[in-house]
């Protein structure tokens, strides 16, 4: 029987890169700050990543994380650059629409904290539609 | 991610330009290169699975075969790791004897890391220089070791064999031949204009991007950032080491930084050798347990290990953080993205000096 020898389905040769010791530990500290489980957050890595991508995943978080500056705590509470610019899980407009999401709820008068869980729950429909 | 495109050139997993496999598919518009896919797999080791659960001694084997140009540096960085979780210091003529081992491992890596560029750029003159002065460096880690590649030179405590004094003799001789003709070599890339077309404005990596892709080493030095962990090694210290820091982000100022770090190897191996006092280069001591994360300077960049290990030293866990995986990335997603011809694709990946080895691990 003739395959393709290199269009194969890369998704096993991903996973094994994801639940790699760095790797599944951000993948973990990820799902925990999205609120999510973290068999949604490899698969959406999964699709959306490459392989080199998938194996910087952990410098490209601290980085990420490093950079965060507290200055806008909506945006450091959903990953807005974390996500987006460091690890490249969401779009930009998929980021966008949840961050003007929150920050309309937190302009209304929200507490912060419900309106980040509204935010997150906007992230959680990319993540498992 | 797929975007609407001209055609999908794929490069690899079997090329004349790499050393090792790996498959770069190039999303284009015309010769303009949009975005790069990377597919790895191809050398898998599972070296992280293979050392849990495994006693230091046998670890220490186990992490130089991790890459098999910069194995004295995996070798270094794995040993300091074990000697910071069991408070173990090296003699003080060991840390001087490591230094010169582990810059002659640079001088190599380096020197094949440029081999590849100017073969790919097809200056094959120079690229055959290059190797024949790397033979030269190869010879004197033999000399100092007794192995060319896997050396296992360090161990907790010290180093396993001492420099004798015609061993001293013959390295600085061979510094001396190395330094007029790397001087040479690089001269002829400094002042090539074949070269300069093929390299200056090409495969550009800002230091934005560089610092958002964590990018390490030489890669980074061209771009800018100033970040070498010699730096903050002790030994390094007591030896005045500066980084080379070069701004302009492409082809060029990588090769041309791995050029002017030869001269600063040459320059800390010549330091070592006359700051190093007698002594012995066997400390000893007994590895414990712990839990730590250490960095140290690869040749490509900062290699790091976690590693926790129980009471005897025995490895409970371990992940190895290559300098190739930051850099692969910076190039891929980054340097290549814009990349005017696809002829420029194979150069500009061979100047981010990858390792798929290390990589993959």
């Amino acid at each position: 029987m003739n395959e393709y020898l290199y269009e194969k389905d890369l998704r096993p040769l991903k996973y094994h890169i994801l639940t790699g010791p760095r790797q599944d530990w951000t993948a973990r500290e990820m799902a925990l700050r999205l609120g999510v489980r973290i068999q949604s957050v490899r698969s959406h890595l999964i699709e959306r990543l490459d392989m080199s991508d998938l194996e910087n995943m952990p410098a490209r978080f601290e980085a990420g994380v490093a950079a965060m500056n507290g200055e806008d705590p909506v945006a450091d509470a959903l990953g807005r650059d974390l996500f987006v610019v460091s690890i490249g899980m969401f779009t930009p407009e998929e980021m966008e629409a949840a961050y003007a999401r929150t920050r309309a709820l937190v302009d209304n008068g929200m507490p912060l904290d419900e309106a980040i869980v509204e935010g997150k729950a906007a992230l959680k429909e990319v993540l498992a539609p | 991610m797929k975007k609407t495109v001209d055609v999908a050139i794929p490069i690899g997993p079997v090329h004349p330009c790499w050393k090792e496999p790996v498959r770069i598919k190039c999303e284009t518009k015309g010769e303009q290169v949009l975005s790069v896919e990377v597919e790895l797999g191809y050398m898998k080791k599972g070296i992280e699975r293979i050392m849990r659960g495994r006693p230091w001694q046998e670890v220490m084997f186990l992490a130089e075969r991790v890459c098999g140009i910069c194995s004295v540096v995996h070798n270094m960085v794995f040993i300091e790791t074990m000697e910071a979780i069991s408070e173990i210091e090296p003699t003080e003529r060991a840390a001087f004897l490591r230094v010169i081992v582990n810059e002659l491992d640079r001088m190599q890596s380096h020197l094949i890391a440029n081999f590849s560029y100017c073969y790919t750029i097809e200056h094959e003159t120079l690229a055959m220089y290059l190797l024949n002065e790397r033979e030269h460096v190869m010879d004197m880690i033999e000399r100092i070791t007794g192995n060319r590649v896997n050396t296992a030179y360090m161990i907790p405590g010290g180093v396993r064999y001492d420099l004798r004094p015609e061993d001293a003799e013959s390295l600085r001789e061979t510094l001396a031949l190395l330094e007029k003709n790397l001087d040479r070599y690089m001269r002829i890339f400094e002042n090539g204009p074949m070269i300069a077309l093929r390299s200056r404005d090409i495969g550009i990596l800002t230091k934005e991007d560089a610092l958002m892709a964590h990018a390490v080493g030489p890669t980074a030095r061209a771009s800018g950032i100033a970040t070498d962990l010699r730096t903050t090694h002790p030994t390094y210290r007591k030896l005045d080491f500066e980084p080379v820091v070069r701004t302009e982000g492409d082809n060029y100022a990588r090769i041309m930084v791995r050029f002017e770090e030869l001269f600063r190897s040459i320059g800390l191996i010549r330091r070592a050798l006359a700051m190093m006092p007698e002594g012995p280069v066997r400390g000893g001591g007994i590895c414990k347990g712990g839990e730590i994360r250490y960095s140290g300077e690869a040749p490509r960049g900062e290699l790091t290990y976690f590693v926790k290990a129980d009471r005897y030293g025995r490895v409970e866990d371990i992940a190895i953080q290559t300098p190739s995986i930051m850099n692969i990335d910076a190039c891929t997603h980054h340097m290549l993205k814009g990349v005017l011809s696809v002829a420029d694709v194979t150069a500009t990946f061979i100047s981010s000096d990858p390792c798929i080895a290390c990589n993959e691990r």
